[in-house]
């Protein structure tokens, strides 16, 4: 008879192989953690949707990220080899600055009073928008508010 | 018997002491210190969550938050030697105010996973054999809900904090042991009447 250790072991074992963590969860956390500035709202991913066409050339796949005071949808597509394009819209719309952070440096822009935002030419790896409290922005954010990484 | 040749069920004694120095030596200073505590935790954190059936994208979320929230609340962990509880602990309840708050919630089935799974097989060959995993997954998969949590949480978690998980599972703390031996053996008796378990070879 199989001992509780035993079985428990089994259990363990069964489990890291039928449903393992992500292979770069521990990346990605570390990506957030390694923000200057940990004041911020991590936001949540609320709906992801399938990429369309995702052998095609013309690949793009959409998430939408929830935060307590505003939502962001993201849209990436291939703009050429190892490089995407993303093009989000921030509701409510504002003129909120928007950076982009990846592992060789932060891009920043800004929102159209409407909450649309892209950025070109963004090489594959790690990426995570940060969205600030910005001075004339019709959307009030008492501090800026992060999405979880995301493997481009 | 399985294959596994590892003493570690998890967070063993050795894995609980690798997470102190490592958060002392953070805390001393060394960066490089968190890197591998998140990397040594991080796998265990997912483990623990995901046993409260929160769907992968909200058990990463669950993940995210809990190391936030460490870093974040560093002063509260005074011991080094309490940085495991503190983050398993954490995260348990994270997941669980998670799952009540009805945040999409799922019945992980393997042919669902299929897809999203890497190669079967692990560097240091302690994993499973596939068809002996899958064989266990269908038996556990007839425990109650509460046997199914309690057991991937025990798997992981040598010395689970008891108050926390016995509101979170609704059971009095003195009933947690019993209910983990009913538990292991109610599975046990599904593997013995099973020719698929017995008759295996890893």
């Amino acid at each position: 008879m199989t001992d509780d250790l035993t079985l428990l072991r089994a259990v363990h074992d069964m489990y890291d192989t039928l449903d393992p963590p992500p292979a770069d969860l521990a990346d990605r956390v570390l990506f957030t953690l390694g923000l200057e500035d940990l004041e911020f709202e991590l936001m949540r991913l609320q709906e992801t949707l399938q990429p369309v066409g995702a052998r095609g050339p013309e690949t793009a796949s959409t998430v939408t990220f929830s935060a307590e005071s505003l939502t962001v949808m993201v849209t990436v597509s291939d703009s050429g080899p190892q490089r995407h394009r993303i093009d989000g819209w921030i509701a409510p719309g504002g003129a909120l600055r928007v950076e982009l952070r990846t592992p060789r440096g932060v891009h920043e822009t800004q929102a159209d009073v409407d909450g649309r935002f892209a950025f070109a030419e963004v090489p594959s790896g790690l990426v995570q928008i940060m969205i600030h409290p910005t001075s004339g922005a019709t959307v009030p954010l008492h501090r800026p508010v992060v999405t979880p990484p995301v493997q481009l | 018997m399985t294959s596994a040749t590892s003493d570690d069920t998890g967070v063993g004694a050795a894995s609980w002491e690798v997470a102190a120095r490592e958060f002392a030596a953070w805390r001393a200073g060394d960066r490089a210190a968190l890197d591998r505590l998140v990397r040594l935790l991080t796998p265990v954190l997912w483990h623990l969550v995901r046993a409260y059936g929160l769907d992968r994208e909200s058990a990463e979320d669950v993940v995210q938050t809990t190391w936030l929230a460490l870093v974040r609340n560093v002063d509260s962990v005074r011991d080094p030697q309490a940085v495991l509880r503190w983050t398993t602990t954490t995260a348990r309840r994270e997941a669980w105010r998670t799952a009540r708050a009805g945040k999409r919630v799922d019945v992980a089935e393997p042919q669902t996973l299929d897809a999203a799974l890497p190669p079967v097989g692990g560097p240091d060959g302690t994993v499973l054999a596939e068809r002996t995993a899958r064989t266990l997954w269908r038996h556990i998969a007839e425990l109650s809900e509460r046997c199914q949590r309690l057991l991937r949480v025990i798997a992981f978690e040598d010395r689970p904090d008891y108050a926390s998980l016995s509101t979170e599972l609704g059971i009095a703390v003195g009933s947690i042991g019993p209910t983990r031996g009913r538990c292991l053996e109610k599975l046990r008796g599904l593997l013995a009447a099973d020719p698929e378990w017995s008759d295996r070879r890893d």
